[in-house]
């Protein structure tokens, strides 16, 4: 036998497979209460900056939602990458969020990045008072928990500056990413 | 003219020291990309109430 076939009580059904591969395997139910995750219910993304290929202009001292607008991958279609640029899976549980922003501006005196959860700063990132006359990186980490229907979470900063201020585009520079580590 | 030029131009005493851009701060600013601009997110000055839209939209 090669697959098993678990009907549900009214409708669907659950089928248990086993590759055609010689050797013998073992798959070991904890003796605990939870929901079994697979590929398809683990949300996870990364996205970065593209913005036509220019740089996103901001006013200084003003913290503004980075426009993270290009997809490396979105496993469960959770990111808005055209209009809100933001993150909100549909299933509850634990998350490690990873973002970064690459300040533009001329004589920066100040830059930070947060990651906001539902519109207000949840977490701030590794930046404080300090002046650098050219440009920064900013990056943020956190494991952070999302209930899986309306909690979003998006990738915001700050850079003061001189002129020139705002956000650099490019993959390797500003991104954001998120993936699901373990259901609630 | 930015905003921060705008509350300085209403209210004179304030510096650029009050927009140290924190979410503690007494003044914290953001934009949302919702197509309003720079908006006044919290106004916690001790002793100057926060600007009306009328008195930011008069400073030319």
């Amino acid at each position: 036998m090669s697959s098993i076939v678990i009907s549900g009580d009214t409708s669907g059904a659950v089928t248990l497979t086993v590759p055609a591969t010689a050797g013998t395997n073992t798959v070991t139910i904890p003796a605990s209460t939870g929901t079994v995750m697979v590929s398809s219910n683990m949300p996870a993304f990364s996205a970065y900056m593209t913005n036509g290929s220019l740089n996103q202009g901001i006013t200084s001292g003003v913290a503004t939602k980075i426009k993270i607008d290009t997809k490396e991958f979105d496993t469960s279609t959770a990111y808005d990458a055209t209009t809100n640029y933001r993150f909100t899976p549909q299933v509850a549980g634990y998350y490690q969020v990873n973002g970064q922003f690459k300040a533009a501006g001329i004589s920066i005196t100040f830059a930070n990045i947060y990651i906001y959860r539902n519109g207000s700063v949840f977490k701030e990132g590794t930046a404080s008072g300090y002046t650098e006359t050219a440009q920064s990186n900013m990056s943020v980490n956190c494991l952070m928990y999302l209930n899986g229907s309306t909690d979003y979470i998006e990738l915001w900063g700050v850079v003061n500056a001189g002129s020139g201020v705002g956000f650099n585009y490019g993959q390797s520079c500003t991104y954001f990413g998120a993936s699901l580590v373990r259901t609630s | 003219m930015s905003i921060i030029e705008k509350i300085k131009t209403i209210y004179p005493s304030i510096t650029d020291a009050d927009f140290i851009p924190s979410p503690t701060a007494t003044i914290y600013l953001e934009n949302a990309l919702d197509g309003k601009g720079d908006y006044i997110a919290k106004w916690e000055h001790p002793t100057l109430p926060k600007p009306t839209q009328e008195q930011l939209d008069g400073v030319k």
